[in-house]
């Protein structure tokens, strides 16, 4: 009932290479991306990427939209925690996205971000699947 | 759909036109009896002839398992859908729909129902007379209120409520023991604790019942008329746990936020019989800048233990 991770490559514990894939309307929180590099390509369908300034350190407020853009079959994007934090959406009602993404170092934890207030909560992110196979929780 | 098809396959079971430009689809529909998936999506459907009539007597009503609607142009749900008995997932995403028929619940099989990105602006009760109902999409639309009722939807697993103009939720959604997945983003909701909303003093006639109610005064049905009968049978109890009263129209409604996963915060509608009736744990502070601490206790802790996932930031 929400988007699903799955692990294709985990390059010898150097990066993570997986598949997502997004039913219609599906989308992500806002989150970082543990100081590691995030490689982005859609191959499938379009994803829109929203992307956020850090909340200020005691910021009690909306968090401020940098800027938007709609990503289509074949387009690659890349993202760090320097560059800001993001939101990744599929906004069709019609049509499923697939997108590849790869990151380096791997991690399995990261901060979401609750938009109207900037408040982080740190989530430990799980697969759907793994080399093919069915994660069982 | 071209003539003859029930003719050339007749054990046909998925049938995909999707993005063929179809402005109708006829009785060639009516004679494949087995057809299970009917996918027609990003078409030009909407208008008087998009389904066949007759799809009520045909076999399609017991045989169609899966109908993808979305991206076409139907302003309202065609009343002939509605007759498909056997349905179990519908997909409406993406066209002009302005509200939802009650007679959805005449869909009974109903597991997964896809509204999102239309143009709906109420959900009717009825929606909730869907027992099978797992996953009930309704983002990207306009939305400003969900009724109550909604709660009695047992199997409802996944509730995607993203970019609509809701200000709060009914308190009632706790009740939704089986819910993993709610979406709230992108919607007006109230963010600072707000007391005290509205309050129009109760009529003479609801002090009167109010008085009946919380006395167990004894009445029979040859005592009163029949519509003060009526309106005595509708009293509803005050959630404040330390008061006994009761309320027919005239309630408070107050905004209570309820803490889900521990993290966020949600503003619950909560009617009480009178401003006085406060809940016994919430602060009597007025917090301006910052959200106001968690209230009711035993309120969080029901909570958190019931909704896994809020996606709302």
């Amino acid at each position: 009932f929400r988007y699903t991770r799955n692990l294709v490559d985990n390059g010898n514990g150097k990066f993570n290479l997986m598949i997502l894939c997004w039913g219609e309307g599906h989308g992500s929180s806002i989150h970082d991306h543990t100081d590691s590099h995030c490689f982005m390509k859609i191959l499938q369908g379009n994803l829109k990427e929203t992307l956020f300034e850090w909340p200020e350190k005691k910021g009690n407020g909306e968090m401020v939209k940098k800027s938007e853009r709609v990503l289509r079959e074949n387009q690659c994007a890349y993202i760090n925690d320097s560059i800001g934090l993001h939101r990744v959406e599929n906004i069709s009602h019609t049509e499923p996205a697939v997108s590849l993404h790869l990151y380096s170092p791997p991690f399995n934890t990261c901060n979401t971000f609750d938009q109207r207030t900037g408040h982080k909560h740190k989530v430990t992110m799980t697969f759907y699947s793994q080399f093919g196979e069915r994660t069982v929780c | 759909l071209p003539a003859g098809l029930s003719q050339w396959f007749p054990a046909l079971e998925v049938l995909d036109v999707s993005g063929t430009g179809l402005t109708e689809m006829g009785t060639e529909l009516l004679s494949l009896p087995c057809l299970h998936t009917l996918l027609a999506k990003n078409n030009r459907l909407g208008g008087p002839g998009s389904l066949p009539k007759g799809l009520g007597q045909a076999p399609l009503a017991r045989s169609l398992r899966v109908l993808n609607l979305s991206g076409n142009r139907f302003s309202e749900v065609p009343p002939s859908l509605l007759q498909l008995r056997g349905l179990r997932s519908l997909s409406l995403g993406g066209n002009r729909l302005h509200g939802i028929p009650p007679d959805i619940q005449e869909l009974q099989s109903l597991e997964f129902l896809y509204l999102g990105g239309n143009f709906i602006t109420a959900i009717p009760p009825e929606l909730a007379k869907l027992p099978c109902l797992r996953y009930l999409v309704l983002c990207d639309n306009k939305i400003q209120s969900i009724p109550p009722q909604l709660a009695q939807l047992h199997s409802l697993r996944s509730l995607s409520l993203h970019n609509n103009l809701l200000t709060y939720l009914p308190r009632e959604i706790l009740n939704l023991v089986h819910l993993e997945e709610l979406s709230l983003r992108g919607n007006p909701l109230v963010v600072r604790f707000v007391r005290d909303l509205t309050y129009n003093p109760p009529s003479l006639q609801e002090l009167a019942g109010r008085t009946i109610k919380t006395r167990n005064i004894p009445y029979t049905p040859s005592d009163l008329p029949e519509s003060l009968v009526r309106y005595l049978s509708l009293a509803s109890n005050c959630p404040n746990p330390k008061c006994g009263g009761v309320y027919f129209d005239s309630c408070v409604r107050q905004i209570k936020f309820v803490d889900f996963c521990g993290k966020y915060r949600l503003p619950l509608m909560h009617y009480l019989c009178s401003p006085e009736c406060s809940s016994p744990f919430s602060s009597a502070s007025q917090s301006s800048t910052s959200q106001s601490e968690s209230d009711s206790e035993d309120e969080a802790s029901v909570a958190a233990h019931r909704m896994q996932k809020v996606l709302l930031g």
